[in-house]
């Protein structure tokens, strides 16, 4: 009910208000309940995404989700009252899915999990709302890693997966044929992998090591320091693609530790932050670091507690400086009907394609927000 | 071969027009009969023709059932009852009994005042429907006849809908309607008992959607209100469902609304809290008015259907009126050439006359201004067509209106999504579930998801399909108390675990089933008894007396058969169950014996394996 506390509040009023007049901050918020938590987010095309359960003993559901009319059309949004997500395609997997991509141009999807000696390869049927299991690609793992995905997009699709460097392979979704392997005997392991055009890709190691790779040449990977140097080991992710003409790799580390660097030099990292986090992460596997395709020198962090954090690293320089978030989003935390002890960690976050201010952020509740950020900097 | 056969009614694919034909162990009744908006033509309403093949409906059909007042649930009925015919019972709670003929008075008025329809039911057809309505209360079963009963659960969704159970015997469906299985500010949420029907209907409009949190449309809703206000323009909230009548009739006073008072009750009363509060909250100044008549009749109604609503609705009546708000006044006529912020709460719904239209022309031309529209128009009317985007209208006297204030479309009605669907069916366990309104190719992985969850067959009919299930009721057979003793007494006692055969009669008269012992049945039916018995003679090599010989066999088969009744009677007989042994010398030749095995027919099996087992001959003395 309304009456609530004040937390409550803050999910559209911004806290603290010096004036009578609170001002919203978000332009649009959408809450959902899936039946069962996804740690993955997938775009297909701008209107859909894939969501996919990582329960270890019952069938975990994979769907396709069409995104609420509202927030698809450009124009007269006031006459679409419909803010449902649709169901479009379902299907159902026996394991748990730790990663999901989906092959562009296609109606395949591929999907990572325990044990992970396998990736399953499904397919979105045309005529009907079923997604079919259709293929596996054996992978050399052990039975306890699960290979990260990412996906070469082209007539004959690769599939770049491993959970070591030792193990790191691009396979043809078709043949099966490997057509690179990292041939290294390291294996130091994986925590995020990032397709980043034909012949690129880039690779980040737990242990926060990251390499961009030519997969036309062997072996030889352009590789940063690793941030032992500065920081005090923990847990790294990374991801590339900042927009705008500063640095646009950021590396992520599980104490709350930002670094940015420019790909022409990893060795000479642009900067390090420390962000504002209360712990280190409960679970870096859910780390996530992601840049904003809408906006310049923008990106969200997530996995540390129930909250997704947005940064503008404009003008972020040197080393060991505190920064404070553009927007914090804490819908995760108070609208947590469960009334459960533990607060929803963040699982997943993503970036709306087209629209530049909208995310999709997922929690270990099962809830999947769509929110529409209002930058108050901007603003005043 | 016992069935149950449901057919959807209507033409085509579409959604928007519930009507379920059900046939249960003979039984058939008809669930629902709306109206489908969007056409204007015969297309609108269920195709009965399905029906009236097989005669007059009121000879057909057992009942109708109405889940809730919607139109596109109940629009149809007068049609359906006055028109094409049928004089039967027809059953739905009261305050659907109450508000059902509010809203189809309405909607008549709009389409033959407004869209000049012909061939459209009366206002005396809506009486003369609704004296044939039998109102029912939530939980109790109601005798529709010797064999069928109903039973209404609560439904949510709109104050008044139920959610049926259709029981014949041991065989029952239950029928959803439209239900939501989250409580909202002023209905609670959808419930039923473990019932175990054979079959659950319900709808799958919203099956594979996903929705979102009630929380987040009403920040919605407060957003819009209050960035509106504080822009300094007019912001206007239109109810549906209100019904103006006599406003063309000269001499009449403009009408007290005659608004659905419940059903605006409901969702007036849920939103101007969430007002009251968001005012007090943000210390907002701006003026909210309330359509004068609205709250004595409001009041009235809502007494009589305080059940209906959910605990903090009842708790909140308790304390004080309804309307009794610090922020929201009685609005007059004059306020609407007041300038400045305010927000308006008016009727009728849907634009098509009285306060609201009045309002509605002297606001349009501001693009500071807003109009929420919280539901659906039909078609004609003036809410529609700004819904549909027009933004210039015809008005009477060929008066072009330009409408240049915002729109706004939405949607505060509760359905129950995939996840509701899901804590229906665990809640009631059927055996089987049935959605209708859906396209069987777009519901594959729904209808595996609950196969899979709850072990069920789904279906999926298409409207004029009809599915057919194979039940297997239990039919209840009373056994009379002396073939029962007989029984027992016929030696060991019944080990429970064990099925034991008996032979009895089984007597079939006026659907009444009873086990007799034969004799009470020949006696009753004044037949004489003939018994088969069959005899025959195993010879057995022993030299020993035929009385011996008897211990012999005895104990022969008392150690082999060791599940049966052997007894060895002081005649020198043996018995197995209700077989006969006895040992004879043979006539001429002293060694061999003679043993004739007598059994009746009931024993055949028995007998014969008796005789062959002794034939094999008996074990050698000890």
């Amino acid at each position: 009910m309304w009456g609530g506390t004040c937390t409550e509040d803050s999910a559209w009023a911004s806290a603290p208000a010096a004036g009578k007049w609170h001002l919203p901050v978000y332009q649009d918020f959408h809450a959902f309940d899936l039946s069962g938590a996804t740690r993955v987010l997938e775009w297909i095309g701008d209107k859909g995404i894939l969501v996919a359960g990582y329960e270890s003993l019952k069938k975990n559901e994979i769907l396709h989700l069409i995104l609420p009319l509202r927030l698809s059309v450009k124009e007269n949004q006031g006459l679409f009252p419909e803010r449902d997500f649709k169901v479009c395609h379902g299907g159902f997997s026996d394991r748990s899915v730790f990663d999901l991509k989906y092959v562009p141009d296609t109606r395949l999807l591929v999907t990572s999990g325990l044990p992970g000696c396998y990736l399953q390869v499904w397919q979105v049927a045309e005529d009907s709302d079923v997604i079919k299991a259709v293929s596996t690609i054996d992978v050399c793992e052990e039975g306890c890693l699960w290979p990260r995905v990412a996906i070469f997009s082209s007539a004959a699709p690769g599939v770049l997966h491993g959970a070591r460097l030792s193990s790191l392979k691009v396979v043809d979704l078709e043949s099966q044929k490997t057509t690179y392997s990292s041939g290294v005997s390291d294996d130091e392991l994986l925590s995020s992998l990032q397709v980043l055009d034909t012949d690129t890709f880039a690779f980040c190691c737990t242990s926060g090591r990251l390499g961009l790779v030519d997969t036309r040449q062997k072996w030889t990977p352009s590789e940063n320091l690793r941030p032992g140097s500065g920081s005090a080991g923990g847990r790294w992710c990374a991801e590339a693609g900042g927009r705008g003409p500063g640095p646009s790799i950021a590396s992520l580390g599980s104490d709350g530790q930002l670094c940015l660097l420019d790909p022409r030099d990893l060795c000479q990292p642009v900067s390090l932050v420390q962000c504002p986090v209360s712990m280190p992460s409960p679970d870096p596997e859910l780390l996530r670091v992601t840049w904003a395709p809408g906006l310049d020198n923008c990106l969200a962090i997530s996995g540390f507690d129930g909250t997704v954090q947005v940064y503008d690293v404009t003008s972020w320089g040197g080393m060991g400086r505190q920064v404070e978030p553009l927007f914090t989003h804490k819908g995760h935390i108070f609208l947590d009907g469960n009334g459960m002890d533990t607060a929803p960690l963040v699982t997943t976050h993503t970036w709306h394609p087209c629209k530049p201010r909208t995310l999709l952020s997922a929690a270990s509740d099962a809830s999947l927000h769509v929110w529409d950020w209002v930058d108050l900097h901007a603003a005043r | 071969m016992p069935e149950i056969r449901v057919t959807p009614l209507g033409a085509g694919q579409d959604v928007g027009r519930s009507c379920i034909l059900v046939s249960i162990a003979g039984k058939n009744v008809m669930l629902d009969c709306g109206m489908h908006m969007g056409f204007s033509d015969d297309r609108r309403f269920p195709d009965f023709s399905y029906i009236t093949r097989s005669g007059r409906l009121t000879d057909f059909l057992d009942c109708v059932i109405i889940s809730h007042f919607h139109l596109d649930h109940c629009g149809a009925l007068p049609y359906f009852s006055e028109m094409v015919g049928y004089d039967g019972p027809i059953y739905m709670t009261q305050p659907t009994q109450a508000i059902c003929p509010i809203l189809l008075e309405d909607y008549r008025k709009i389409a033959v005042d407004k869209k000049g329809e012909a061939n459209f039911f009366t206002s005396q057809m809506i009486k003369d429907c609704m004296k044939k309505v039998v109102a029912v209360h939530l939980h109790q079963t109601v005798q529709v006849d010797d064999e069928l009963e109903i039973k209404a659960y609560y439904a949510g969704h709109v104050l008044g809908a139920a959610m049926f159970q259709i029981k014949v015997g041991s065989e029952s469906v239950v029928y959803t309607g439209d239900y939501n299985m989250t409580p909202d500010r002023h209905l609670g949420a959808a419930w039923i008992d473990k019932c175990r029907p054979n079959l659950l209907i319900t709808e799958s409009t919203y099956a594979t959607t996903i929705r979102d949190s009630k929380r987040c449309r009403e920040r919605d809703f407060l957003k819009k209100v209050h960035e509106t206000v504080e822009r300094g323009g007019k912001l206007w909230a239109r109810w549906p469902g209100g019904a103006a009548r006599g406003s063309s009739r000269a001499g009449l006073p403009p009408p007290l609304q005659v608004l659905i008072p419940v059903f605006a009750l409901g969702r007036a009363q849920e939103l101007c809290i969430l007002l009251e509060t968001f005012w007090e909250r943000m210390d907002l100044k701006a003026p909210i008015y309330f359509s004068t008549g609205l709250t004595e009749k409001a009041n009235h109604y809502y007494k009589l259907f305080i059940p209906w609503t959910n605990q903090k609705i009842r708790k909140t009546f308790v304390q004080r009126n309804m309307f009794e708000f610090k922020h929201i006044k009685a609005f007059d006529r004059a306020f609407a050439d007041s300038p400045g912020p305010m927000v308006v709460f008016a009727t009728p719904g849907m634009l098509h006359a009285g306060q609201s239209l009045q309002i509605f022309r002297k606001w349009a031309g501001n693009e500071k201004n807003m109009v929420i529209m919280p539901g659906y128009c039909v078609q004609g009317t003036v809410g529609h067509k700004i819904l549909s985007g027009q933004r210039k209208l015809e008005m009477e006297g060929r008066q072009v209106l330009e409408v240049k204030m915002q729109v706004e479309y939405m949607s505060f009605s509760a359905h129950a999504d995939a996840k509701g669907i899901m804590q229906l069916v665990g809640q009631a366990e059927p055996e089987n579930v049935l959605l209708v309104h859906g396209e069987a190719k777009k519901m594959e992985f729904l209808k595996q998801k609950i196969e899979q969850e709850f072990r069920v067959s789904c279906y999926m009919p298409a409207n004029g399909e009809t599915v057919t299930l194979p039940t297997s009721p239990s039919i209840p057979v009373g056994i009379s108390l002396g073939l029962l003793k007989r029984e027992m007494a016929q030696g060991l006692l019944p080990d429970a675990k064990k099925p034991r055969l008996l032979h009895g009669t089984l007597i079939m008269k006026d659907s009444n089933f009873r086990l007799v012992s034969s004799e009470q049945a020949l006696k009753e039916l004044g037949l004489a008894e003939h018994q088969l018995r069959f005899t025959c003679r195993v010879h057995l090599h022993d030299t020993r007396k035929e009385q011996e010989t008897a211990v012999r066999v005895y104990s022969h088969l008392k150690s082999v058969l060791k599940d049966h009744c052997v007894q060895h009677l002081p005649d020198g007989s043996v018995t197995v169950e209700s077989i006969l042994i006895q040992a004879a010398a043979h006539s001429e030749d002293p060694g061999t014996k003679v043993l004739l095995v007598s059994w009746t027919y009931q024993d055949e099996e028995l007998g014969s394996y008796l005789t062959s087992l002794l034939k094999k001959g008996l074990p050698q003395a000890s």
